[in-house]
């Protein structure tokens, strides 16, 4: 079997081998996984969430296991811009693969500040600007619930810099199309999704919630049907090239959100449980275009097919 | 800290060795060769997504000569009912060996090691580590803790490495009738000298809290093995989060599972 075939992909201008990314805040800096494969075989890699200024994160409980998915609390924790350029990016910046920065405030200037400070980065691919994080106190998830303010957030990003922007979507709203739409119009290069969905969990012994901010985000295989029919609706409302996440854990998981839409795709909380994840699922999506004899191109959204019935 | 490895292990053995708590025997010759006492397993208990998380769990035996290795469990849920379903000849997905273990201590150094529970597991290693760098009988002293007789393990077997063990029950069924931060304490009061002391713990959280306690008043060194939930166990997810003295947080999977007593906040 030709499994050297070419499943490369241009989004934004950022050159990938392959489709395959890990999601934020599950690859760390990238040191972890590196104990396990060459993570230069990965399409490219997003960073944990960065803010302005080190951030500690939540008290603990951070996870809690549900059906086939986990809540997490994480809060953000991270060492701030400074930090990282400090710490992290030496390493960082010495991958070939493209190194994506996953980025975080608690007002529009803080989301500027730190484009701006990011961009004097040589090889940086590009930013996620992440308005949907579910577990912070200010900012995040609020910005990406409401358009007017996914708006202002993505413009502000793109007048402080020239790399491609990506706007990572939060599931918690009611009308996605409708946010996608206007962080495209705001200067969006790429749009993500899905960001991990608003669940909570309760300690039936002492009769409290188990998180301290009571609301926690979900993610895993659980969450996969939602983020599916997430990315065919924003497919059908924008024209900038997505990249999908939820619960992707094997390459027919992939596949099914290339032909939904997405031109490239995140493995997230699959990492957790098989370090490997995505190098088979890289493997197994070679295959699978192998054998429909396929480039990646002709699978992206081909399920839509001119049936456009949603609800 | 060593690379760790993932490997579907080898099950040789898994029985119950007392209500609920079982052994399980390994064969994973690559990781056992790195192995420190304090390690863990990041154990996939289930081939499907249900439960999805791996499990953490101590190392517990090695065998240097068959290169096998030994964890004990209790069985608490699903995913370890899971585990305990397993037949040897079957194949079990593990990562490791995970984490920070228990420092060895200095040749002039007297350990006394206190476990409670299914806590005693990684205690086993721990002493048998010991007791082969020491070859001085009272150099370690082991204390351990079981709610009930029945519930205890682990006794013989560091009997038969000429550790001294004493044994303490909730209930007085076996030993000393209390606990074993009780049998701490006396074994302090009877000691005069007591500057070359170092302790390791690992047991229930409370235990650990008092060990913090009495090891912080008389100024001796303590070694403490954590709990806490973890989704990734390698240092990545940042899940698994315990409060530092210092400013922020500690990951149990990466910066421990074993902590300075100093380091963390038990509170
Ligand atoms: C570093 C470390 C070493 C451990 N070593 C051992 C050991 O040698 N022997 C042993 O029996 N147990 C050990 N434990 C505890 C063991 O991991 C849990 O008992 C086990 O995860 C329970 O899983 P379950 O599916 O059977 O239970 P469930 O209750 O169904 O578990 C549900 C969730 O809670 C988590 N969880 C439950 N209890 C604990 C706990 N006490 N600590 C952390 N997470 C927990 C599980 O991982 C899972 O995500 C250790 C824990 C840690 C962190
Ligand atoms: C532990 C954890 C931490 C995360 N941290 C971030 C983060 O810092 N920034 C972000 O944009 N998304 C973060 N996410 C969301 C993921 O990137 C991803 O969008 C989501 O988990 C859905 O994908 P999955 O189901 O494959 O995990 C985090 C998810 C998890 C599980
Ligand atoms: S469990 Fe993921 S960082 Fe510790």
């Amino acid at each position: 079997m030709n499994i050297d075939m070419d499943i490369s992909v241009d989004i934004a201008g950022i050159v990938m081998k392959n489709p395959i990314m890990v999601a934020s805040g599950t690859f760390g800096f990238g040191r972890e996984y590196s104990d396990f494969y060459d993570i230069n075989k990965l399409g490219a890699l997003v960073t944990k969430g960065l803010t302005l200024l080190p951030k500690h994160g939540n008290p603990p409980p951070r996870t809690y296991e549900t059906p086939a998915g986990m809540l997490n609390s994480v809060g953000l924790e991270n060492p701030g811009v400074e930090k990282f350029i400090e710490k992290e990016w030496p390493h960082l910046s010495k991958l070939t693969t493209p190194i994506i920065a996953n980025i975080d405030g608690d007002t529009v200037e803080d989301y500027q500040k730190i484009a701006k400070w990011l961009s004097t980065l040589e090889n940086l691919a590009a930013l996620e600007v992440n308005i949907s994080c579910p577990n912070v106190e200010k900012g995040g998830l609020a910005f990406g619930q409401d358009p007017e303010s996914a708006f202002q957030v993505i413009k502000a990003v793109r007048e402080a810099t020239n790399l491609p922007i990506i706007a990572k979507l939060s599931p918690n709203v009611t009308h996605i199309q409708t946010i996608a739409k206007a962080t495209e119009s705001a200067g969006a290069d790429a749009i993500s999704l899905i960001n991990t969905l608003l669940g909570m969990a309760i300690d039936i012994h002492n009769h409290q919630p188990i998180f301290r901010r009571t609301f926690a985000g979900l993610s895993g295989p659980a969450v996969k049907p939602v983020a599916l029919r997430m990315v065919w609706e924003v497919y059908e409302a924008v024209s900038v090239p997505i990249i999908a996440m939820g619960g992707i854990t094997t390459w027919q998981d992939a596949a099914e959100f290339i032909l939904a839409g997405a031109s490239a795709v995140a493995v997230g909380t699959a990492n957790f449980i098989n370090p490997r994840a995505p190098i088979e699922i890289i493997e197994g999506l070679k295959t699978y275009l192998c054998l429909k004899e396929q480039n990646l191109q002709q699978l992206i959204g081909s399920a839509h097919g001119g049936r456009h019935l949603t609800y | 800290m060593s690379t760790p490895i993932v490997s579907l292990a080898e099950i040789i053995q898994n029985s119950e060795i007392a209500p609920d708590i079982y052994r399980m025997e390994l064969q994973a010759p690559e990781i056992t060769q790195k192995a420190n006492p304090g390690q863990f397993l990041h154990i996939r208990c289930s081939d499907t997504v249900s439960p999805l998380l791996r499990r953490p769990i101590s190392i517990a035996q090695i065998n240097e000569k068959t290169g096998n290795m030994g964890i004990i469990y209790r069985v608490v849920g699903e995913g370890t009912q899971l585990l305990c379903q397993k037949s040897p000849g079957s194949r079990v997905d593990i990562i490791g060996p995970l984490g920070r273990g228990f420092p060895l201590p200095d040749k002039d150094k007297t350990s006394v090691i206190i476990g409670g529970g299914i806590g005693v597991a990684p205690i086993l290693y721990l002493a048998e580590k010991i007791a082969q760098q020491h070859k001085n009988d009272n150099s370690i002293t082991v204390l351990l803790g079981f709610v009930t007789k029945q519930e205890a393990f682990g006794i013989e077997f560091l009997e038969s490495l000429g550790v001294k063990t004493i044994v303490a029950t909730d209930d007085g069924t076996l030993g000393y009738k209390g606990f074993p931060t009780d049998l701490l304490d006396k074994y302090l009061k009877m000691h005069q000298d007591i500057s070359r002391h170092v302790i390791y713990a690992c047991g229930p959280k409370h235990m650990l809290s008092r060990v913090k306690t009495i090891a912080g008043g008389k100024n001796i060194p303590a070694y403490l093995s954590l709990e806490e939930r973890m989704a990734c166990g390698i240092g990545a997810c940042l899940g698994c989060s315990v409060k530092s003295t210092q400013e922020g947080y500690k990951k149990v999977c990466k910066d421990g599972p074993v902590f300075e007593a100093g380091e963390i906040d038990l509170d």
